[in-house]
């Protein structure tokens, strides 16, 4: 009934996805104005000072985390829309496992993201990257594993929450911060040394880094290190949104609190 | 003053006394913090039983619904549906249950079609079985055309069609129904009960709870329930047979005097918003007598037969639309009803 569970629930989600599908060209618009605008700014300010090359490859990986770190947290918004309409009830009344509504809502964002990110993708070729089939390859699986990570971040939080309007000023709160301290769009080794102790506590840091390091093979973090942090962060963060959803007493609520089953 | 009839036969017997119930509550109680929502309740619903629970707002009969449903626990006693504990045994009732909730839980987005392929999917049907499933269900319930269509874009009476064959996915034993048709115009609700008929002519056990009362009457018995307790439970003959007759509704000038005069003479009259209510045996024959000695003018003056409501405000002192306001028993329907649409 897990797996089945699971199953649904993704179902669901990417059934409800594929009706918004214009979303994938609409969140075009963010990372590629980051990419042409932006990059194409601070990259000829900057003359060739970045070492190993120049602007927009570098943060080219960094642009494609936040796209993807975005579209996962916008699914995960779904668990408090969820809450509000009534289907979610019909979900609650099956016997499909709690846990199961969490994992399934993690695989769920995970794919759009990663969808997102292949969407970003051919970008990287505008940009200059350059590309060989082993690099494409190594940021595909990177992406991968970034996509879980941001997903059961957007999750863990998404879980807590009853209220719409509250969750995307918290997300928003917690989400650039992650991203301005990641490195996305500047070198880490270069910044000042709290920024890079900071980075150490950001897992938007290790994905960004893994997929840089897959396409460029710059690397801050040994990408064993990254590699291990993220399937940490991943075991822990889709532990927690588990135990928020599989709560006891009152079921009706999927685990948050001051939730009105009847409104 | 109140007869109480026991000799009344049930309308319902189940097929034999050792039939397993369908629903076995005892000694249910539910606390939210200091409010106490349910004091203890008992009751056994036979299978195959189409059985109410009537109330006004805030009663408890949603709580005990949720009790049922598997998505509140109980504070204490226990809840039994088709033999399975709701607590302990929750995945087996959530198997063998159908739910059709007051609000809507179906993906408006989605067609009609995909929210019962999903619902196949929940309950761990796989995609083909689940598809076949889906389409079954819309032929019998008339529901065939409108399949490919959003949900949003179904009619009011299509879309309660649509939760009752969400509920009917997984051919439930057992039937719950959270004022399934409030807002629904008459003609909807009865295409809506003609098929709940079906459905409990076929054996399956009917739970629900309305607002309205000509819905009640369709049940084979009625649970009362006021303030977190059953206050009455019988068929709804039985139940208006407790009156003892039929009733006398009074408007007059000043309720106060008249209810004490008529006390005086052995009259207990029950006051209602702005109205009386008496119960007499033969309430045609005693009201011209009534009327002319009566030292209040009396406005309006009506006789019915007995209704669900009328059992309630007799049994409780309330009617079922809030504090001491029986609802207006206006024509064809007997008895009360929220407003169409209106919410709590």
């Amino acid at each position: 009934m897990m797996l089945r569970g699971i199953y649904a629930i993704v179902v669901l989600d990417m059934k409800r996805f594929w009706l918004d599908r214009a979303r994938l060209v609409a969140g075009l618009a963010q990372p590629l104005l980051y990419l042409f605008v932006l990059g194409a700014g601070i990259g000829s300010s900057m003359g060739g000072n970045m070492a190993g090359g120049s602007y927009k490859p570098f943060i080219f990986p960094g642009v494609l985390g936040l796209s993807q770190l975005f579209t996962a947290t916008f699914a995960a918004i779904t668990i408090v829309f969820d809450r509000q309409i009534g289907f979610f009830k019909a979900v609650l009344v099956s016997p499909v496992p709690r846990p199961a509504i969490a994992l399934g809502k993690i695989v769920a964002g995970a794919l759009q993201a990663y969808l997102q990110g292949l969407v970003v993708l051919p970008f990287a070729w505008l940009a200059g990257v350059p590309l060989s089939p082993g690099s494409v390859l190594a940021l595909l699986g990177a992406m991968a594993l970034a996509s879980v990570t941001f997903s059961a971040l957007g999750v863990a939080v998404a879980a807590r929450f009853t209220s719409t309007t509250v969750f995307p000023i918290v997300s928003n709160a917690v989400l650039l911060p992650m991203f301005f301290l990641s490195g996305a769009l500047y070198p880490l080794r270069g910044a000042p040394q709290w920024m890079q102790i900071a980075a150490h506590f950001d897992p938007v840091a290790y994905a960004v880094d893994l997929m840089r390091g897959a396409l460029l093979g710059q690397f801050f973090f040994n990408p064993w290190l990254a590699f291990g942090v993220l399937t940490g962060i991943i075991a822990l963060l889709t532990w927690l949104s588990v135990r928020v959803f599989n709560r006891g007493e009152d079921d009706s609520s999927l685990g948050a609190t001051n939730f009105n089953w009847r409104r | 003053m109140l007869a109480r009839v026991t000799d009344a036969a049930p309308a319902f017997q189940p097929a034999s006394a050792a039939a397993a119930a369908a629903v076995e509550v005892s000694a249910l109680v539910k606390r939210y913090g200091e409010v106490e929502a349910l004091r203890g309740i008992d009751l056994t619903v036979a299978t195959g039983e189409r059985f109410a629970l009537l109330g006004p707002n805030g009663a408890g009969k949603t709580t005990l619904f949720s009790i049922l449903a598997t998505l509140r626990a109980p504070t204490s006693g226990s809840a039994r549906v088709l033999g399975h504990d709701v607590v302990g045994e929750r995945d087996a009732v959530r198997r063998e249950m159908g739910i059709v909730f007051q609000e809507p839980a179906i993906e408006q987005r989605l067609s009609g079609r995909d929210n019962l392929l999903m619902m196949g999917l929940l309950y761990g049907l796989p995609t083909a079985a689940a598809r076949r499933r889906a389409d079954e269900i819309l032929g019998e319930l008339g529901l065939a055309e409108a399949a490919g269509r959003p949900a949003k874009n179904l009619s009011g009476g299509q879309r309660r069609k649509l939760e009752l064959a969400r509920a009917l996915v997984t051919d439930p034993k057992i039937l719950f129904l959270d004022e399934a048709t409030l807002g629904l115009d008459v003609d909807a609700r009865r295409g809506f009960w003609t098929h709940v008929r079906g459905l409990a002519a076929s054996g399956r056990t009917v739970f629900f709870t309305t607002h309205y009362m000509e819905e009640a009457e369709v049940a084979d018995r009625i649970a009362l329930i006021d303030a977190g307790r059953i206050v009455a439970l019988d068929t709804p003959r039985a139940l208006k047979a407790r009156l003892g007759g039929g009733v006398i509704r009074l408007q007059t000038e000043d309720d106060t005097l008249a209810r004490t005069w008529l006390a005086e003479r052995g009259w207990a009259a029950d006051a209602g918003k702005a109205e009386l209510m008496l119960v007499h045996a033969d309430p045609a024959a005693v009201l011209p007598e009534l009327l002319r000695h009566l030292p209040v003018k009396v406005r309006r003056a009506e006789v019915h037969e007995p209704s669900l409501d009328d059992v309630f405000l007799k049994l409780t002192g309330r009617g079922f639309d809030g504090e001491n306001a029986p609802a207006p028993s206006g024509g064809g329907w007997a008895g009360g009803g929220r407003n169409k649409g209106g919410r709590p």
